[in-house]
């Protein structure tokens, strides 16, 4: 099984990227040859798609690279190194990193992932994406679908 | 005495969102004490407003990310209840499955991954991993049960799109329940280990006690989750009840300086509510075995300790497990079948409650002829509840004043307590932070 993977808060602005995007799939029923899952704010809900039949994950998540609002990038998380300050963070507030450590150190066998990683411009209480996102919304879509589909 | 105290807990940890808790003690005596919610109101009721009955739920499920069911389906009823819709007993018992999935999905992070660490003396989870590996997996183990029980029911567990206005969208499939209802039985050995799990650690829970008025919702034939009355218990063991649509008269919002989210009182200074809330109110209604379980930890009603509420939540775990067989059974003895949305009967205002993991929710809506949304209203568990954590946190530090604790055990004596009620304060983010590796 594929899957496509967003995680974020829906209701503080560009956090909610990849929920949005798996909605959209979802919406559209574009989810065909892998499941779209929305684990909303709960990263640790990513283990649960680390079984030996998981071929390959895409995982869309609000990435702060330092780069111009709304810029992308595709990478593996062994490609880069958080640069969060994560010394009191928690399972219920860190970040995907922190979850893929866990699961390394708990023994379980991490599938194939590929992080597509969007520059937030803003992570304000607001229930919609800033504009810079939303102009490149199918961009994203296209990147992700793409990325899921290859190799089929 | 003349101690001086300074503690800022700016952004505590292991709750959803940012609450601050901040003391200043000079020579003994406390200058400032204060639970703060810096959250920025985020106008749900108003994005409401104009949309069709049919959409209203999507939206506000996304209130919150862990309990995007319970949103749903307060909001659904109160949609119901506003329409003149009666859902069928099948959709009310399957319903009922949904909203235990959430509970215990819910309180098995809480117990395990929030409350846990600070009772076995670690920071967080992780340095749990290598030294409880077992521990960490079971909770693993039971979590992904929660997450896969939700989303049988509701489509997918965050954000269910099956429970719609007048029953539900899409149905399990008999073969799917009798699953599930194979590893309900399965995961007994995992809660039998959670108690010994607890009772190894049990003593380090403080025994602070504050009696206060305990709010949830109830009834006479079921442990209320997904339907009932409001009622309150007072500390001498009185009983109230009203009907739901008294909802605002029964929580009397009001604003504080200290905080942007609205807080709540009822006949006392403030309330509780939550799984120790619920526990207080509804004891003898909890699933034999449930019981069974309270008795073996001497955890009875009324309970006045708020550390307990994370001990009322194991009790919770049993009786969702128990009674989702029970309702298991009785939906597979009917035979579960595809059914007809119930129509509605007229367009009105509706209001609509459950108890979510961390308390009572109350929704509220208006429709106009054309079923368009006017206008609505919610208001959140974690909110009815930080009246009462202040008033806890004023009445505990004296206490450890009293016993002469340094600072920095009173500061994790408060944040265990603020954990205790389990917060779930919105503005929470997870994005990366990152740079590459050359």
């Amino acid at each position: 099984m594929r899957y496509i993977i967003g995680i974020g808060n829906y209701s503080m602005a560009d956090d909610s990227i990849g929920l949005r995007i798996v909605e959209h799939i979802a919406r559209n029923g574009l989810d065909r040859g892998f499941e779209a899952i929305d684990i909303a704010d709960e990263g640790m809900r990513l283990l649960f798609y680390f079984n030996e039949d998981t071929e390959k994950i895409v995982l869309i998540d609000a990435v702060d690279f330092g780069l111009a609002g709304g810029e992308l990038r595709l990478f593996k998380p062994q490609d880069v190194k958080t640069t969060k300050n994560t010394k009191r963070l928690t399972t219920h507030e860190g970040d995907i990193l922190r979850v893929l450590e866990i699961a390394r150190n708990l023994g379980y066998t991490i599938p194939p992932l590929t992080i597509l990683g969007i520059q937030p411009v803003s992570l304000e209480p607001v229930m919609e994406l800033s504009p810079p996102l939303q102009a490149k919304f199918d961009e994203y879509l296209k990147i992700a679908l793409e990325e899921i589909w290859k190799d089929k | 005495m003349s101690q001086n105290i300074s503690i800022n807990v700016h952004h505590l940890t292991r709750v959803e969102g940012h609450g601050n808790i901040v003391v200043d003690v000079k020579n003994g005596k406390i200058e400032k004490m204060q639970w703060q919610v810096p959250e920025a109101p985020r106008f749900f009721e108003a994005m409401v407003r104009g949309r069709h009955y049919t959409e209203v739920a999507r939206v506000t499920s996304r209130i919150c990310g862990i309990c995007s069911i319970g949103h749903t389906l307060a909001s659904v009823k109160a949609t119901e209840n506003a329409l003149g819709i009666q859902v069928t007993s099948q959709t009310f018992k399957l319903r009922s499955i949904i909203k235990h999935a959430e509970n215990f999905d819910s309180h098995i992070l809480h117990i395990y991954f929030l409350v846990a660490p600070d009772l076995f003396s670690v920071p967080s989870v992780f340095p749990l991993v290598p030294t409880h590996t077992e521990v960490v997996v079971r909770a693993l183990r039971m979590k992904r049960l929660g997450h896969e029980w939700g989303s049988l029911l509701g489509g997918r567990t965050t954000h269910p799109n099956r429970v719609i206005p007048g029953g539900f969208a899409e149905y399990p499939t008999e073969e799917e329940l009798k699953i599930l209802r194979q590893r309900l039985i399965n995961v007994q050995p995992d809660i039998d280990a959670t108690v010994q799990t607890v009772l190894s650690v049990a003593d380090k829970l403080p025994s602070f006690e504050r009696p206060t008025e305990y709010m949830a919702l109830s009834s006479d034939t079921e442990y209320a989750l997904y339907d009932g009355r409001i009622q309150t218990v007072m500390p001498d063991g009185t009983k109230q009840r009203w009907p739901v649509a008294d909802y605002k008269t029964c929580t009397n919002e009001y604003m504080v300086p200290q905080s942007t989210a609205k807080y709540t009182k009822n006949k006392m200074a403030s309330y509780m509510a939550g799984a120790l809330a619920r526990f207080n109110n509804n004891y003898d209604l909890l699933n034999p075995e449930a019981k069974k379980l309270a008795e073996t930890l001497k955890f009875k009603p009324l309970c006045f300790n708020p550390y307990m509420n994370s001990v009322a939540q194991l009790v919770e775990v049993v009786h969702s497990v128990k009674d989702t067989i029970r309702l298991l059974d009785e939906v597979l003895g009917a035979g579960c079948r595809p059914e007809e949305l119930v129509k509605p009967t007229k367009f009105d205002r509706g209001q609509g409650a459950v108890e979510v993991p961390r308390g009572i929710l109350f929704h509220e809506y208006g429709y106009d002829k054309n079923g368009m949304c006017t206008g609505g209203n919610c208001i959140i568990p974690t909110n009815q509840n930080h009246a009462n954590i202040q008033l806890d946190l004023e009445a505990l530090v004296p206490k450890l004043l009293a016993a002469h604790k340094d600072e920095k055990a009173i500061e994790l004596g408060l944040e265990m307590l603020v954990r205790a009620y389990d917060p779930c304060i919105s503005c929470s983010t997870h994005y990366l932070k990152v740079e590459f590796k050359r």
